[in-house]
């Protein structure tokens, strides 16, 4: 648990901070507004197994929210990523934007980095989905 | 230093054009011996926590090729040599070598090979994941060159004034020079869930 302090306490920011994104625009891929696909963005695929096909605002980077849809375009997650060293330097993400959407479950996971976000740093996963349905994002 | 790469695609390679023959043998191909080609695997787990080249260190012959190939999903990967051309990382390969930059490989099977005639130890890096430690080592005939030098020994030389440090968890997993020139290939191992330096180790002949 200690090991994972620092990230639920940001979590927590998140979720108490959070402001709404636009409605049920977002509920749909693609989310309108300033996002943009991660994939015309950076090198990297445009759906990423496990997490979906995502869409951020550049402005928000490296937090976002990366706004996570399966291959029906249904929106599934969304994805904070938090760098591990401002984990440490105690840094704070507040009034983060938020999908207006019911919360399942969140998943904290460690990344060890990819384009976009080419450090080590914790995937914070609000899912809007069961378990086994975050899982048959693949 | 000769290089082969495939179409690039926004900022990443796909393999195109370059018609490689099945392989007889899951990283030597070939017929074995100073002409084979020597591949290395790019590697993560599914949620790209654990990062990794497989093997991480390899002997060869001057002259001899080494291919990289992409095998994470989802997780794309570079091959990068550490020289100052790149990005101003700190020479780590022979100063008459050519460095490389494989650029982004996206898609599983994308691929990227050099040929390295210059003989020196050659240290390299994965471009999003050097602060997650995902380095690699060549040693190509002989040692030596600044690949066998500590990783600071640039500090205080002129014109070394804007090179960059390797990253402390990238020290950590390199392999040492005198395995790979033991052992000829170096793989890593996870012990309680962290990679350890050096380990599993099998030669070329044996694989």
């Amino acid at each position: 648990m200690k090991r994972f302090g620092p990230a639920a306490l940001t979590m927590a920011t998140l979720l108490l901070a959070g402001c709404a994104l636009g409605g049920g625009a977002t509920m749909t891929a693609p989310p309108g507004g300033q996002y943009q696909k991660v994939s015309a963005l950076a090198p990297l695929p445009d759906f990423i197994p496990g997490l979906g096909t995502l869409y951020v605002d550049p402005k928000t980077l490296p937090a976002g929210p990366f706004l996570a849809y399966d291959r029906q375009g249904t929106l599934v997650s969304s994805v904070y990523m938090v760098p591990v060293k401002d984990l440490t330097a105690h840094k704070a993400f507040e009034n983060l934007a938020a999908a207006p959407a019911k919360v399942d479950h969140v998943d904290l996971h460690y990344n060890a980095g990819h384009p976009g976000v080419a450090e080590p740093h914790y995937h914070v996963v609000i899912w809007y989905v069961s378990p086994e349905k975050a899982a048959a994002v693949k | 230093m000769l290089t082969r790469r495939g179409l690039l695609t926004k900022g990443g390679l796909a393999l195109a054009g370059l018609a490689l023959p099945p392989l007889a043998h899951p990283r030597l191909s070939g017929a074995g011996g100073a002409g084979a080609v020597v591949e290395i695997r790019m590697r993560s787990d599914d949620r790209g926590a654990e990062v990794w080249f497989d093997p991480i260190g390899v002997r060869i012959e001057p002259g001899q090729t080494v291919r990289w190939i992409m095998a994470s999903p989802g997780n794309p990967h570079t091959t990068t040599a550490y020289h100052p051309r790149n990005a101003n990382h700190s020479l780590r390969i022979p100063e008459v070598a050519e460095p490389w930059d494989s650029g982004f490989l996206i898609n599983p099977g994308d691929r990227f090979e050099v040929t390295l005639p210059v003989e020196g130890v050659y240290d390299y890096f994965c471009l999003p994941h050097e602060a997650a430690g995902m380095v690699g080592r060549i040693v190509v005939g002989r040692p030596g060159g600044p690949g066998t030098q500590p990783f600071d020994y640039f500090v205080g030389r002129p014109g070394t004034g804007d090179w960059g440090h390797v990253p402390v968890a990238a020290q950590e997993r390199f392999p040492s020079v005198e395995a790979i020139m033991a052992l000829g290939v170096v793989s890593r191992r996870v012990q309680g869930g962290h990679q350890v330096r050096e380990s599993t180790v099998s030669r070329h002949d044996e694989r």
